[in-house]
């Protein structure tokens, strides 16, 4: 090795401009340990000299090196000072902010799908929450049941409810209970307040206030006795009709409300914040249970109404029951009325069956399978934004690889990578939960629009504290989330050869790289996930289409109706004959009215009677038999829509017949008199231990659903109202009388002219709950049609969440496999084979995808059970019809990116 | 193109702060430097050895770092750099700028790839 004088060197290349010694002597050792350094890596002498040249010759070229002054400063040793702290984690926080700041589209998409996760996981959580979880306002709630009577066999017409004699006897003898309470709901008129309508009032046994806590704000409550016949009249107003009926006046105490045809003295009012049974109930009266036998007196009396019991420290509802159901078979009278009381009412005279169920439970039992599931949707459609994210930070985590290594390079320790690739994240999601929870509180102001009114517990749904904590629960979680798998890429990373590699061209990325291969699962999931929702959405759909279009057994379209109150205090009987007579003539004389009709009780409307009556077969056997009897006007199947299957409808000349007609529908006919109901008779209608004319079939109608549209068919028995002969002749005894209206064009059109008759035929009856048929059996499927829309919208964000991630990161791995699909292009490979080469990546993952999401929905839908109708929890259609969607989801996904790699110009990538 | 200029700016701007870190750990000599910024980033960034003294230079001249001789028994003499006080404050200083450097960088390295 030739001795080499590099400070003659380094003087040489400077020519006149003599730089200082200084420079001079630390460019020679430079160059000298340049030189050495390249010879001992097995450069040739004469390459490392000209590197080392060339290298002189550039310093020497620049003009701060060649005017450089000394300064001398003494020589010490070099002290081996360790780093300082880098910096902190509030530092990371600025940094992340920043970051966002700078990427803004990047972070508006990572954010506004982390947000509408966010959104919709804290909304839905909200509503469990305030529905199912919270407690009930009440003292000692959790004790609190709802107490249930039935008769074993029974068919379940009614929803269950108590009758009195088991309640007496279970006040007298309760020692699993120490409280017993009983309610009732109806609608009663303000009848001295001209102009207020009808309000809603409960009556309550004098046990109930004090069993809940629950005392008036002013004035006093109901003292034990307050119920008892001959009592004076007293009631409670609720705060709300205080106001508005006394202006919040302290002289409301003492003052007098007239109800239907009683006058109360008002006794007390309660707080603002009291709703029993909920905030329809504007007042409350004293609930007299009376005995179901008076000795000394025939007969019995039946009454039915809600009761609720408060367990004992220490006893089970489960203990509660059996003592029910011992005192309540007890106390059944054994009179013979008692079992064709209990057939009309129950379907069956078996004996007593109690159920005890904890109140809050029984108040959301409708609901809770349903916000259940939504609720795990919502955390599965989460679990999909947050993936979604995940998977765009990994791909940004490789294509910062040079950043994250430079950091290092300066000192950043991969503890701290990572610790700053979580804040990041962490900061990220708190945006997002941010964005989340003004977009959850604008939701919640809309929920009284999308929850139907009689969702329960709708008042308990808050914007509180807990919701907040809940969304910042979330977001953290989402954020750490979504930041741990680039957290962990990055701690398994090599920096050096992340500085080494060109980062933005990896030959042959595909599936091979392990970011590659998180990527590809992550996206495959996400499809998996939006699989199971979209199944689970499309048999919501599918039921609730099969719900509307479910045979009702009339024809709810272009049929308007409306309930007209004439009640007891102004209308005889005879007199709302009439009445009705002259709304029915006016409106038949209206164009555009087809058929005109009323009865006493309507599908989805309630006021059901049932008889029970025992029916003399064609074999000669007897029969009990369970029906509801309704009684309508002539023209009433046609104004319904009802068809009549055998025989005929009601004519107007039924009416002033001397013996009464009636109609069966085919359920009663097939239950109790083998399918063959025209032509026999029915035992006359008894009244008060008399019996009326027997009736004889003059037809058979369609079954109808009456409560719910999957409902099973009841046995129907229709009469109509008669002007002459025979008792209860030209009489309508009910006060509520239901008016349809079938008419040729939009029946809304109708509404004002229906209001003026009413108006000129009773002009003091108030005319309530005016709607289309069709608007009623909507109503009934409320429920239905919330679960399957919010289902779908879930669904339907996974579904573009997913595809959106598909498209990311399929653009993406274009993005980084540039060179390679450059080099194939050089190579030969046509547009269509780049095309395939895409398509093939992306086919692998939606594949793996849908599969797992297949069998995952397989189990996950028998969960949906009870909230399906006409489709089965395995419906092959929907399992397919999903894979088809989600499969044309992903083509459209990798469609662009495909294209995009297909016009790679290889010149151009493989020159850069 | 628009963006020469501004990427030189970002080069140089780079070297300096980079230097400067390399510094914050211990004091070094000027190959060793060198040596660092080469093998660390292998030309991620593009500096070249060649800018290094002139670099190192204009930091000492704005007394951000200040070199002195130290002689070692078996070495040679060597021109060993730390940082002062001022040249801490400015690194701490341009840590901020050092961030936005990056997401910088690579808007950069976009629109070359675009």
């Amino acid at each position: 090795m030739p001795d080499i004088d590099w400070r003659a060197a380094v003087r040489a290349a400077f020519g006149g401009r003599t730089p200082d010694d200084d420079v001079v002597e630390e460019l020679a050792q430079h160059a000298a340990t340049a030189y050495e350094a390249a010879r001992a890596e097995g450069v040739e002498p004469d390459d490392a000299l000209a590197d080392v040249a060339r290298q002189i010759d550039r310093w020497a070229a620049d003009p701060v090196v060649a005017s450089r002054r000394p300064r001398r400063p003494p020589a010490v040793a070099p002290p081996p000072a360790s780093a300082p702290p880098f910096a902190s984690t509030m530092q990371d926080a600025k940094y992340a902010l920043r970051l966002m700041r700078h990427q803004p589209a990047h972070t508006v998409v990572v954010a506004a799908t982390m947000a509408l996760g966010i959104a919709a996981t804290t909304l839905l959580g909200s509503v469990a929450y305030g529905v199912l979880m919270k407690p009930l306002p009440w003292a000692d709630a959790p004790r609190l049941v709802r107490l249930y009577e039935t008769r074993q066999g029974s068919t379940k017409r009614f929803r269950p409810m108590m009758t009195n004699g088991t309640y007496r006897a279970w006040r007298e003898g309760a020692r699993t209970l120490d409280a017993l309470a009983a309610w009732d709901v109806r609608q009663v008129a303000l009848t001295d307040r001209p102009g207020t309508g009808r309000i809603t009032v409960s009556d309550v046994t004098p046990s109930l206030f004090p069993m809940l806590a629950a005392g008036p704000a002013l004035g006093h409550g109901f003292a034990p006795g307050d119920e008892e016949p001959g009592r004076p009249p007293i009631a409670i107003l609720s705060y709300g009709l205080w106001q508005q009926q006394f202006g919040g006046r302290n002289d409301a105490i003492g003052a007098r409300i007239r109800l239907d045809t009683t006058t109360y003295t008002v006794v007390g009012v309660m707080p603002a914040s009291f709703a029993f049974p909920d905030r329809e109930t504007r007042a409350w009266l004293p609930f007299y249970i009376e005995p179901p036998t008076t000795p000394g007196r025939g007969g019995m009396s039946i009454s039915m109404f809600q009761a609720l019991g408060r367990v004992r420290p220490g006893a089970t509802p489960a203990q509660a029951a059996a003592e029910g159901t011992a005192l309540g078979r007890a106390a059944t009278p054994s009179v013979p009325m008692a079992k064709v009381v209990a057939t009309a009412v129950f379907g069956s005279d078996g004996p007593v069956d109690v159920t005890v169920v904890p109140l809050l439970e029984a108040l959301t039992s409708d609901v809770r399978p349903a916000l259940l599931i939504l609720l795990a949707a919502v955390l599965l459609l989460l679990t999909v934004a947050t993936a979604n994210v995940a998977s765009l930070q990994l791909a940004r985590a490789t294509a910062r690889r040079r950043e994250l290594a430079l950091r290092s390079a300066l000192g950043a320790g991969r503890g701290r990578l990572v610790r700053q690739t979580l804040v990041e994240s962490l900061v990220l999601g708190l945006v997002a939960g941010a964005a989340g929870l003004v977009l959850a509180a604008l939701m919640h102001r809309l929920l009284p629009l999308l929850l139907p009114t009689n969702f329960p517990r709708l008042d308990d749904i808050a914007f509180d504290w807990r919701v907040l904590g809940f969304a910042l629960l979330v977001s953290i979680a989402a954020g750490l989330g979504c930041g741990l798998l680039p957290a962990l890429h990055i701690a398994r990373t090599d920096i050096a050869p992340a500085l080494g590699e060109d980062a933005l061209a990896p030959v042959g990325g595909g599936l091979r790289a392990r970011t590659a291969r998180a990527r590809a699962a992550i996206l495959a999931a996400q499809m998996a996930m939006a699989c199971v929702l979209l199944i689970g959405a499309v048999l919501l759909v599918r039921s609730f289409v099969d719900l509307m279009g479910a045979e009702l057994g009339y024809d709810p379209s272009n049929v308007l109706t409306a309930r007209v109150i004439l009640t007891d205090g102004e209308y005889s009987p005879p007199q709302r004959l009439a009445v009705l007579d002259n709304i029915l003539q006016r409106l038949s004389a209206t164009p555009g009215v087809t058929h005109v009709a009323y009865s006493n009780s309507l599908p989805f409307v309630g006021g059901e009677a049932l008889s029970s009556f025992p029916l003399k077969r064609r074999d000669g056997s007897t029969i009990q038999v369970q029906a509801g009897v309704q009684g309508v006007s002539s023209d009433y199947f046609a104004a319904i829509g009802q068809r009549v299957v055998e025989g005929r409808g009601f004519v107007p000349d039924d009416a002033s017949r001397d013996v009464p007609v009636a109609i069966v529908n085919r359920e009663f006919s097939r239950k109790y008199l083998g399918g063959q109901a025209l032509g026999w008779t029915l035992p006359g209608a008894s009244k008060h231990g008399d019996s009326g004319p027997e009736r004889p079939i003059v037809g058979v109608v369609d079954d109808t659903v009456r409560r719910s549209v999957t409902d099973t068919p009841q046995p129907e028995i229709y009469g109509t109202t008669r002007r002459s002969g025979g008792e209860g002749a030209g009489q309508v005894a009910d006060s509520d009388i239901n008016l349809v209206v079938r008419t040729s064009r939009n029946p809304r059109e109708l509404v004002p002219v229906l209001r003026n008759v009413v108006q000129s035929a009773a002009p003091a009856a108030p005319l309530e709950s005016v709607m289309t048929m069709d608007d009623r059996v909507a109503g009934s499927l409320a429920n239905p049609r919330l679960y399957a829309v919010v289902l779908a919208t879930f669904a339907g964000f996974a579904l573009v969440i997913a595809a959106v991630g598909l498209f990311g990161v399929l653009s993406y791995t274009v993005t980084l496999r540039r060179r390679e699909i450059g080099v194939r292009s050089a190579l030969g490979a046509t547009g269509r084979d780049i095309v395939l080469l895409v398509a093939r990546q992306s086919l692998a993952i939606v594949a793996a995808g849908i599969v797992a999401g297949l069998l995952a929905s397989a189990w996950a839908t028998r969960l949906l059970g009870t909230l399906l109708y006409g489709v089965t929890s395995h419906d092959a259609l929907s399992f397919l019809a999903v894979a088809g969607m989600l499969f044309a989801a992903a083509v459209i996904a990798t469609i662009v990116p495909a294209r995009r790699a297909a016009r790679v110009e290889p010149a151009k990538v493989l020159r850069g | 193109m628009a963006t020469t200029s501004l990427e030189r700016e970002l080069k140089r701007g780079s070297a300096e702060i980079l230097i400067l870190a390399l510094l914050e750990e211990r004091q070094r000599h000027g190959y060793e430097i060198g040596r660092l910024i080469a093998d660390r980033s292998r030309g991620a960034i593009n500096f070249h050895v060649a800018s290094l003294y002139p670099t190192l230079y204009r930091l000492e001249d704005r007394r951000l770092i200040e070199g002195r001789w130290v002689e070692k028994a078996g070495q040679r003499r060597r021109r060993y750099y730390r940082l002062t006080r001022e040249g801490r404050a400015v690194l701490a200083r341009q840590r901020g700028i050092w961030d936005s450097f990056f997401i910088a960088l690579d808007r950069v390295a976009r629109i070359r790839h675009a």
